[in-house]
């Protein structure tokens, strides 16, 4: 009878029990999707960061928000999809009685530093988040943390990490994505991490930041060979979310365009990128108008290698690595090398990247604007117009190192920059922060409201806790 | 002596014979039945009796007196008091013996108007009963009754035809019922052969499904099949043949003056002008730069119309086309996406032969049905068997079985929602008022290729958005089949006068493939999905039926049983990965990328039910009536998973305390109270994880986004409900009023929960629904004259649904869809079931607040409500007028209140599609030149110092028009009242007077009958669309995105009778 019928309600098509390693593949691939993906309901800052305009619909390069649910989207994306798989790995490797210590503490390690990774990103876009009391489902309504206080944790769960990676163990060994088990990159890439969150808090706590790098400085990548890439597969659905949105044999639309204020620059520069990066219009790179309608085949698009299948996502690189050590120096901490060697460096290991040549990277370096010793005598211009040109494509990161840098000036779509015989009303700005999730409103209000009020409204104009200018 | 005896039987009222009078000789199964005049003869042993009865008629009792006629008046019967009527379980009870509402709709208000669907049939004909269909050909229809109670759960009434309890489930995607992209592959219920029917009795309150305990809460639709009769045969044959149109005032009607594009700049993009604004100017025959339409745009925000500029089209690049390279002239289509509809023609043929021996009786039925959808190339076939028989296999053993099959077969179901594959979200979203439907026709049959309006680049290769819709008619094809069986064997023996008991095995099971293609060359990456789904419910009855009559005043009857269920659903859905190899090859190897592994869904219930109920009558006065109902559910937790549902009612039939009132025919009230419930959906109890498909060799698994709860308890509902029924004047007049309160409590839903714990959505038992409402039934025959009579039937229902409680985690709040355009649907504390939540107006004294910038302030979060729903009442008004033989037939449908978001307003508006995005403004200047040339419009409503706008906002391109989607305007801005009031049939009928039947025997009866449905919309608020039209069955309403217009449908039915 229906009383013994127990089995009726297991589910016998999924899985009840797991282990670690997939859960942390998972998590690794959700993050990059949803860093890489150019999709307008989800990351809009391929748009922010001003690389690419839309042809037709203009909600997101106009910074709407709400006329798709983007800032729950990607914060769904962090939360649900990366570190609820995390933390459900870290439970399950400690819980694991028989796995040998050395392969239990670097897999503790791995995950730590890619939830701190991930914890980061959110701090980055949202400010206070939930962070003491979430993910756990008994916490329904978790509290928002001071974005300053997790930061500062972060750091400190990254060093503890940093410390347990354990050498003599391959840790998550093949399921790990990245480096398959060499640990050794995970160190570098560990530091590297630890190097860009200390930038990140320079302007705002100088001595932490010194500190900082100053540890990580010597340890951090140092060539393209230690890259945090995410290497997508030629098959559907594990290939690189950008060739969803612009691959022909995904998608016939033709959504978006290079901006011009980013091609413009380019063109300025003669930047021997712009081939690696964008398609020709009569043998010119032509840049869409920022946040307004373009004609689809009067403008440069993205390079077809960038919408190919298998095109790898760069999720912190060495030549970010080289543009902070240049910065570092240039801030006066004391970091092995000079700003100049760090600044070429960096330079020449984008144009290597995409498809240039060193010579190509020499006659682009002696350059009077774009050269160390004359391009700017403000490094955050000089740093920021060439680190904002090598991240590109990486429109979440460039927009984090914008809102940071407070380079290259960037103007929100206005009367002044609308193509002729358009117009548009005047009154937007670069949002430099996301809005809470429309849900974190209905769902979880008062702790909302009370992180709205400390971060000075919920606001795309409140700005990180970190980015003091 | 054996002698034949003859006569005629007449209604004592009206003198009008009677046909199909039942004529039996006492004490033997001998018997015949009166013919279509009213006629009978019989061979009889002189001094026999004979019985003569008939349904409504006080059965007679006559003895043959030595002549051969003999002539019969029959007093029709004071129905109330004594009609059987069909009631939870199959227990049949007289009318008078039920202390709850019930309301009984018979054959021939069903079948009159022959809609395909019964269940369509229903719609206002019954109090309490919200039929909720969609316009696409073979579409499911939604049947709530009283109102939604569950949060997320089912809604729909228990459909029970002779016992089997028959799935009405929705089979659709959970993308088609958000309004994304899918197919609507119909109600399982709509599977009922209608001419089968002999009637159907709608149980509404709890109490009256009380004996159905954990299903119960959402009333149970009974359905009655005709049954044979014994000594006689029967034989019917059934024609029937409409035509369909769509009803124009449910389509768009497009502005004329201004063709393709978001806008007409004055350069192309790199500063170099262009000659006329609003065109391409390019050189893409080699042969110098010309105009060329904006293809690339699917909208028609574009240059003005000038029938002397020529200009390259998107027909000059396909080189099979008579403009192939030719410049035409810019102008309005000649032939709009109305053309694109067609005539849809039903055919229904049906053949019914029932009858009976002494011990047996038999049916046999068969009806197939053929529809051609409104929409090219789309059709439906069901065939449609019924089988059922008796036999009394020894004295007081009666065994009875049925037997249905129907086989349905689509091709081409309509894509719905906001999809490529549902033409109407071109024709009302995002479309060229340039572009002629009749040349994309040509241009498709030339070559069956995908020829479209919207191609992606100059070379005229591949569509950007929009395929030619010919194309996703006869190449993007869905088609899919449904085998359903369900019947049953019941056994009834009878122990003694008093008690019998009935054994019964019910089952119900469904096979559905469905086959969804995408050829290549379409817009979207070209695939093949099939979807395999087998479901079925067993149910295995055991029913001890107890009556005695404690004295002649005070009766019982009661009952004891047990109830075994088992439900089954086993699906799996498989689709190609990353497009097709070859064209048209429809197969899963087909796949450019290894297919990923196919969803499997196994789900299993096993519900166990002990019931038992007792009902005492005394003097045909009170009755009262009491049930109990304990179910063990396995989709609770084995801990916590037996549950009790109660019942009592009581009814008091005052007019038998009045009988010498003579202008009271009839009065009953009735009082009663109930709590039912549902279970939990299956597999909400324990959590598994997800795994994605594998990362190349690497697997990977994933927390599930919802977390189940192994604490879960059943939903209750509580009902109380009381009535008056009374009829005056020989029931020349009536009425029905009910009145009722429900309250679901402990809800399992899954609640959304902040996602920064892990999680969207957590299950649990949470909030409580309120639905409290009016039933008025009231008929009357305010004409009834030997040969002329009236009959008026009016039905009305006004639900009032609040949901009181939510869990406290939910926020006061449960998301239950968010939808394209930004609008989500709810369930809100304090709120009714289902409102929409947008971004709305600012108000100031009751005015939209305008901007200084022109347009419309607009509130910064998007929760607010701005719609509801839910109608204020429905009501239906049926007339039956009959003189002689002619018979005239109408009803008239509305409702009243309830609003929608239209997606197609939102969008169309924003892409200058209807006539409102054009025209003058109140300087008698074309709205849409600029402000600069004396454009714009001024916007209703107030400035923020609140003095009445007067701010001219420039509407000269889709980018900034104020009228549609991209300037984000209040989404309450496309908010419509979806009140209607239709003519939803009309039928006139003949029927051949009996005595020219005579002249053609064998016929017994022959009917001609000229049919229409929804012939008239009398009113309706939704611009361009039927505002009745939903996205599909199920829980969601409020929503119109690629909306079906409606279609009228006449025809004409003949009936033969033998």
């Amino acid at each position: 009878c229906a009383k013994d019928k127990s089995d009726y309600n297991i589910d016998i098509k999924n899985p009840q029990v797991a282990t670690a390693p997939p859960l942390f593949t998972a998590a690794a691939k959700s993050f990059s999707d949803i860093i890489t993906s150019p999709s307008v309901n989800n990351n809009p800052f391929r748009f922010y960061a001003q690389y690419w305009t839309s042809t037709e619909y203009l909600d997101e390069p106009r910074y709407n928000l709400l006329a798709r649910p983007i800032p729950q989207a990607f914060w769904q994306a962090l939360y649900r999809d990366v570190l609820m798989d995390l933390r459900e790995a870290r439970k399950l490797i400690t819980a694991d009685q028989f796995m040998a210590a050395p392969t239990k503490a670097s897999q503790l390690a791995q995950t730590e530093i890619m939830e701190v990774m991930a914890w980061s990103t959110l701090v980055n876009t949202y400010g206070n988040i939930p962070y003491s009391e979430a993910l756990d489902v008994t916490k329904t309504q978790p509290k928002y943390d001071d974005a300053a206080t997790i930061y500062a944790d972060l750091l400190t769960r990254l060093d503890a990490a940093l410390t347990t990676l354990n050498s003599g163990a391959t840790g998550y060994g093949a399921a790990d994505v990245f480096y398959n088990g060499d640990i050794a990159k995970w160190r570098k890439f560990g530091n590297s991490l630890k190097l860009r969150l200390g930038l990140i808090l320079a302007d705002k706590d100088p001595a932490k930041a010194k500190t900082l790098i100053e540890a990580a400085a010597p340890n951090v990548m140092t060539s393209a060979a230690d890259n945090l890439t995410f290497r997508y597969m030629k098959t559907t659905p594990n290939n690189n979310p950008i060739a969803n949105a612009t691959n022909p044999g995904l998608t016939t639309r033709k959504d978006y365009v290079g901006a011009k204020p980013f091609i413009d620059k380019l063109n300025s520069l003669q930047d021997p990128r712009r081939a690696g990066f964008f398609t020709t219009v009569g043998g010119n790179f032509v840049g869409g108008y920022y946040g307004f309608s373009n004609s689809y085949s009067n403008f440069s698009t993205l390079n077809p290698k960038i919408a190919a299948y298998d095109f790898e996502a760069l999720l912190l690189d060495y030549t970010e690595v080289e543009f902070a050590l240049a910065e570092a120096a240039a801030r006066g901490f004391t970091v092995p090398g000079t700003a100049e060697t760090h600044y070429n460096n960096a330079i020449t290991s984008s144009i290597l990247y995409w498809g240039g040549t060193t010579a190509q990277a020499a006659t682009y370096l002696a350059r009077p604007d774009v050269a160390w010793s004359s391009a700017s005598a403000n490094y955050r211009e000089k740093i920021g117009l060439q680190k904002w040109i090598a991240l590109y494509n990486r429109g979440y990161d460039a927009w984090v190192e914008w809102k940071r840098l407070d380079y290259p000036v960037l103007a929100p779509p206005s009367p002044a920059t609308a193509p002729p015989g358009e117009t548009i009303s005047p009154g937007l700005v670069i949002p430099v922060r996301l809005i809470y999730p429309i849900n974190e409103q209905t769902l979880n209000t008062a702790n909302r409201a009370a992180a709205a009020s400390a971060i000075g409204g919920d606001l795309i104009t409140s700005k990180i806790f970190w980015d003091v200018n | 002596q054996q002698k034949n005896v003859s006569g005629t039987v007449r209604d004592q009222g009206d003198g009008q014979p009677i046909p199909g009078v039942s004529v039996r000789v006492s004490g033997s199964q001998t018997g015949t039945s009166t013919n279509a005049d009213g006629t009978y003869t019989i061979s009889v042993q002189a001094g026999a009796s004979l019985v003569f009865s008939s349904v409504g008629y006080v059965t007679q009792t006559r003895q043959v007196g030595s002549g051969t006629t003999l002539n019969v008046e029959l007093a029709s019967d004071s129905k109330e008091l004594s009609e059987v009527v069909v009631t939870a379980l199959g227990i049949t009870r007289k009318k008078n013996e039920l202390a709850y509402a019930a309301q009984e709709v018979r054959a021939e208000d069903i079948t009159r108007t022959r809609d395909n669907n019964l269940v369509n049939s229903l719609g206002g004909k019954v109090a309490g009963l919200d039929i909720r269909r969609n316009n696409t050909m073979g579409g499911s229809t939604n049947v709530v009754i009283r109102g939604f109670k569950s949060i997320s759960g089912n809604n729909q009434a228990l459909f029970v035809i002779d016992g089997v309890p028959v799935s009405n489930a929705n089979i659709n995607t959970a993308n088609q019922q958000t309004g994304r992209a899918g197919f609507d592959y119909g109600n399982a219920a709509a599977d009922i052969n209608p001419d089968d029917v002999e009637s159907m009795n709608v149980l509404k309150g709890a109490a009256a499904t009380a004996l159905y305990g954990s299903r119960a809460a959402n009333g149970v639709i009974i359905i009655t099949t005709k049954k044979g009769r014994k000594g006689s045969t029967n034989f019917s044959v059934n024609s029937g043949l409409t035509w369909g149109n769509i009803d124009k005032t449910t389509f768009p009607e497009y502005q004329k003056e201004y063709g393709a594009g978001y806008g007409t700049p004055a350069t192309d993009g790199a500063g170099n002008p262009v000659p006329v604004p609003g065109f391409w100017y390019r050189d893409i025959f080699g042969n110098g730069k010309e105009l060329i339409t904006q293809f690339t745009s699917d909208a028609s925000y574009g240059p003005r119309f000038n029938p002397s500029l020529l200009v390259y089209q998107w027909g000059s690049l396909d080189p099979s086309s008579p403009t192939y390279k030719q410049k035409t002239p810019w102008v309005a289509a000649a032939n709009g996406p109305d053309k694109f509809y067609e005539t849809a023609l039903v055919s229904n043929q049906s053949i019914a032969i029932d009858g009976g021996g002494e011990n047996t009786t038999y049916k046999v039925g068969y009806t197939r049905n053929d529809e051609n959808g409104v929409l090219p190339n789309s059709k439906i076939t069901k065939n449609l068997f019924n089988f059922g028989a008796s036999r009394e296999m020894a004295k007081n053993l009666r065994v009875e079985a049925s037997a249905n099959y129907s086989r349905i077969e689509g091709l081409g179901r309509y894509g719905t929602g906001y999809a490529n594959l549902n033409p109407n979200q071109n024709f009302r979203q995002w479309y060229q008022t340039n572009v002629d439907m009749l040349e994309l026709k040509d241009a498709f049959f030339r070559n069956r290729r995908n020829i479209t309006w919207n191609w992606s680049d100059a070379t005229g290769t591949r569509p950007i958005y929009a395929d030619n819709p010919y194309f996703t008619r006869y190449k993007n094809l869905v088609t899919d089949s449904r085998n359903h069986f369900f019947g049953n064997i019941t056994a009834t023996y009878k122990f003694a006068e008093w008690l019998d008991v009935l054994g019964r095995v019910t089952y119900d099971g469904t096979g559905d493939l469905q086959e969804e293609r995408i050829a290549v060359g379409s817009y979207a990456v070209s695939s093949y999905a099939r979807t395999n789904r087998n479901a079925s419910e067993t149910n295995y009855d055991l029913l001890l039926n107890f009556k005695h009559d404690f004295s002649e005043v005070f009766t019982f009857r009661g009952l004891l049983g047990a109830n075994l269920r088992r439900d089954n659903v086993n699906s799996i859905r498989a689709q190609t990965n990353g497009g097709l190899v070859a064209p048209d090859l429809y197969s899963l190897l087909n796949s450019v990328s290894p297919i990923e592994a196919p969803v499997e869904i196994y789900q299993r219930r096993a519900v166990d039910g002990h019931f038992a109920s007792a009902t005492f009558g005394y003097r045909n006065m009170l009755v009262l009536d009491a049930t109990i109902r304990r179910d063990v559910s396995s989709t609770l937790p084995t801990t916590n998973n037996e549950f009790w549902y109660p019942s009592v009612a009581a009814g008091f039939t005052f007019s038998e305390l009045m009988k010498q009132q003579t202008w009271l025919s009839y009065g009953k009230l009735r009082v009663n109270y109930a709590q039912v419930g549902n279970d939990a959906p299956p597999l909400s109890v324990y959590d598994v994880y997800t795994k994605p498909t594998s990362f190349d060799v690497l697997p990977l698994f994933s927390v599930s986004n919802t977390k189940n709860n192994p604490a879960l308890r059943p939903e209750r509902t509580r009902s109380l409900e009381a009535g008056v029924e009374a009829s005056f004047f020989k029931s020349r007049l009536g009425f029905d009023v009910t009145l009722y309160r429900t309250l679901s409590i402990d809800q399992i839903t899954p609640v959304s929960v902040s996602s920064a714990t892990g999680y969207t959505a957590r299950y649990v038992n949470a909030g409580e629904v309120e639905n409290k409402g009016i039933e008025l039934s009231l008929y009357g025959t305010p004409v009834k004259t030997q040969n002329f009579s009236w009959n008026i039937n009016l039905n009305f229902t006004s639900n009032r649904n609040i949901v009181l409680k939510l869990d406290p985690d939910a926020g006061g709040n449960i998301e239950l869809a968010a939808l394209q355009g930004g609008v989500t649907l709810n369930a809100a504390e304090g709120q009714p079931y289902g409102v929409i939540r947008g971004t709305d107006f600012v108000y100031l004294n009751g005015q939209p607040v305008v901007l200084p910038t022109g347009y419309y302030k607009v509130t910064t979060q998007s929760n607010h409500i701005i719609g509801d729903p839910n109608p204020d009442f429905m009501a239906g008004l049926q007339n039956g007028l009959k003189y002689k033989n002619i018979a005239l037939n109408f009803l008239i449908d509305m409702r009243q209140g309830g609003d929608l978001f239209s997606l197609d307003q939102w969008y169309g508006n924003g892409t200058g599609l209807y006539p409102g995005t054009a025209g003058l403004n109140d300087l008698g200047n074309p709205l849409r030149n600029t402000l600069a040339n004396g454009g714009g419009i001024i916007l209703p409503g107030v400035k923020e110092d609140g003095t009445p706008n007067n701010i001219r906002v420039d509407a000269s391109t889709s980018a900034i028009t104020p009228f549609g989607y991209s300037q984000n305007p209040p989404r309450a801005m496309r908010i419509y009242d979806a009140s209607y009031i239709k003519l939803r049939e009309v039928s006139l009928s003949y029927a051949l007077p009996a005595r020219l039947v005579e002249k053609i025997r064998p016929f017994k009866g022959v009917e001609a009958s000229l049919i229409g449905r929804n012939l008239w919309i009398i009113h309706k608020n939704v611009p361009y669309a039927d505002p009745e039209d939903a996205l599909s069955s199920g829980n969601l309403s409020g929503y119109q995105s690629g909306s079906y217009p409606a279609v009228r449908t006449i025809g004409f039915n003949l009936r033969f009778k033998l």
